[in-house]
């Protein structure tokens, strides 16, 4: 299964519509301050950010 | 037969050769068992029919440590025990369970999961089971386990008709064992409290006590200090070990589908580590506990997922809009590790009305637990990242390193060691037939016994063990 199926923006829109204004808060954390080039890391490494087990892929 | 005192019983003059404390899952099994192959056997139980603050009165104690349960409200004191009000939860102990880790000090059982396989089929007509499923590997770390919900079977109900008409077995209600005597080779007797005062001293060739995860070890430690050692002659570790299964939320999950896993009849599914994730973690056996939760209790966590991981959390809100079912809370029970200094003492200051000291219990979660409650869920989280399955958020107490909060599971009412199986006599105080060291007839039954809890519900394995003594003393008693 992949993780990120084809969808429509629309309905990506419209669920999100029930949702706080997700982008007004949008704070892009800093996983792993050591590596300062992120075109280095690992998109695969597994993150833990705000209590969230992540890839680092997943990081915005 | 049962009589609901002790005076009819006497009135009764039927001569046991067993005689049994306590009328819980442990102590109707190995009654039913030892009734089943000819031999006479009284089961004293120290409540009545039926629920009363007085009986429970007797159960009250106090916890020096982490915040745990009151004494009087964890556990049942009339016929059937704690099976009056359990939940049903059943599984057996884990094969690993048995075993020795090198990382935990005093793991490891003196017999192994096969010694109690043979008795899985009374087991399963005993607490009205369908089969085990197996375990089904999700990565080389996690595998999904089987919990089933049972019936939750009250030992009270369903065998009381059955006990009623045996000519083998007498239960006795309201009739409180106080105390035992011994010599350091064999119990003499019991000396008995009912009706509200003393009823004098009750002698059977064997006593087997099954009077609870709590009680056990407060009737072996009064008992022991009253005649000197002569109940548990190598006393080092009674009261010790002590085990619960610590139980709290543990964060959220969120799934690509939640129909991904097997759930059970209420969507519920479990998860556990593998050995050698636990082995590579130096950390003790959990089950994870996916409870799908409804779209309006999962809107926050989206919402806080959007902060961390804006294209995760809008890939959610899609997921959402196509199937409401691909979010769950996820509940964590794990195994404590077994120390000494978790223990059952004798109150230096308080009695029951009988005069017999209440249990002051000293608990507390070491550093091990704390590390296997969070490895556990972050290795729950990278299996589910691997295997492409969703993500875990942790909840913040657990993220920010704080302490254990007050108001929640807390833990699951199994009240485990105090009186733990094993071959050396300072760590231990039964054999694996559960005697006790050096007593030729005093016998324990229950979770008391049990060296490790793993991280399944005990009762399974109470009444598998149970069962397993009930045919080894058949045929002691019978020669
Ligand atoms: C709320 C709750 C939920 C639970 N849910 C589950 C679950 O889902 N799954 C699971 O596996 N387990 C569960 N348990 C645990 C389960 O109830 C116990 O493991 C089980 O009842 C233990 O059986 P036992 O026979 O060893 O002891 P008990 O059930 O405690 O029985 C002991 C008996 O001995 C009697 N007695 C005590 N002292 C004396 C004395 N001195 N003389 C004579 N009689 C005495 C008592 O009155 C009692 O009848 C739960 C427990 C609670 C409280």
């Amino acid at each position: 299964m992949s993780f990120f199926k084809k969808m429509s923006r629309r309905s990506i829109v419209q669920a999100l519509i029930a949702l706080p204004a997700l982008s007004l808060f949008r704070k892009l954390p800093d996983a792993n301050a050591s590596d300062s080039d992120p075109s280095h890391a690992d998109p695969n490494e597994i993150v833990e950010v705000n209590g969230w087990i992540l890839k680092r892929s997943d990081l915005a | 037969m049962i009589f609901d005192s002790y005076e009819a019983f006497r009135a009764a003059n039927f001569k046991p050769k067993v005689c049994i404390l306590g009328s819980g899952p442990a102590g109707t099994t190995i009654a039913r068992k030892l009734g089943a192959a000819g031999i006479p056997v009284v089961v004293l139980e120290a409540g009545s029919r039926e629920f009363s603050d007085e009986s429970q009165d007797f159960y009250r104690g106090t916890t020096v440590g982490d915040f745990y349960f009151d004494l009087d409200i964890t556990r049942l004191r009339f016929m059937g025990g704690s099976s009056n009000h359990w939940a049903g939860w059943c599984r057996v102990l884990d094969k690993q369970d048995f075993e020795p880790k090198a990382w935990a000090p005093d793991t490891g059982w003196p017999i192994r999961r096969a010694d109690i396989e043979p008795y899985l089929p009374e087991v399963h007509d005993i607490l009205e089971l369908p089969d085990f499923r197996p375990d089904v590997p999700i990565s080389d770390d996690i595998r999904w386990v089987q919990l089933i919900k049972s019936p939750a079977v009250r030992f009270a109900e369903k065998f009381a008709d059955e006990l009623d008409k045996s000519r083998n077995i007498a239960v006795v209600l309201n009739t409180y064992a106080t105390e035992l005597a011994g010599d350091g080779k064999r119990v003499t007797g019991a000396r008995l409290w009912s009706n509200g005062q003393d009823a004098g001293s009750f002698s059977a060739d064997y006593f087997i006590v099954c009077t609870g995860g709590l009680e056990n070890s407060r009737l072996l430690l009064w008992s022991n200090q009253r005649s000197n050692g002569g109940v548990v002659p190598n006393a080092t570790a009674l009261g010790r070990y002590w085990m619960e299964h610590p139980t709290f939320e543990g964060g959220n999950a969120i799934l690509a589908d939640y129909g991904e896993f097997e759930v059970d009849a209420v969507n519920e599914a479990f998860f556990s580590p593998t050995l050698a994730a636990m082995e590579r973690l130096q950390i003790m056996n959990f089950g994870i506990r996916l409870i799908e939760t409804p779209y309006a209790g999962i809107k926050h966590v989206i919402a806080d997922l959007a902060c961390t991981a804006p294209d995760m959390a809008e890939w959610v809100a899609y997921q959402l809009s196509q199937n409401l079912r691909c979010a769950a809370q996820l509940y964590v029970a794990w195994e404590q590790a077994p120390l000494a200094s978790n223990q059952i003492e004798l109150s230096k200051t308080d009695v029951d009305h009988a005069g017999v000291p209440r249990i002051e219990l000293h608990w507390k979660k070491s550093e091990l637990e704390r590390r296997t409650l969070v490895e556990g869920l972050k290795l729950f989280g990278t299996t589910l990242i691997e295997k492409d399955l969703g993500r875990v958020r942790l909840i913040d107490w657990i993220a920010n390193g704080e302490d254990y909060p007050t108001n929640e599971e807390t833990a699951g009412h199994h009240h485990m060691g105090g009186t733990r199986m094993g071959t050396d006599i300072a760590r231990s105080v039964v054999d694996a037939n559960c005697k006790v060291h050096g007593m030729d007839n005093l016998y324990i039954g229950g979770s008391s016994v049990f060296c490790t809890s793993g991280q399944a519900n005990p009762t399974t394995t109470i009444t598998a063990l149970a069962c397993r003594l009930g045919e080894h003393l058949s045929k002691v008693v019978a020669v």
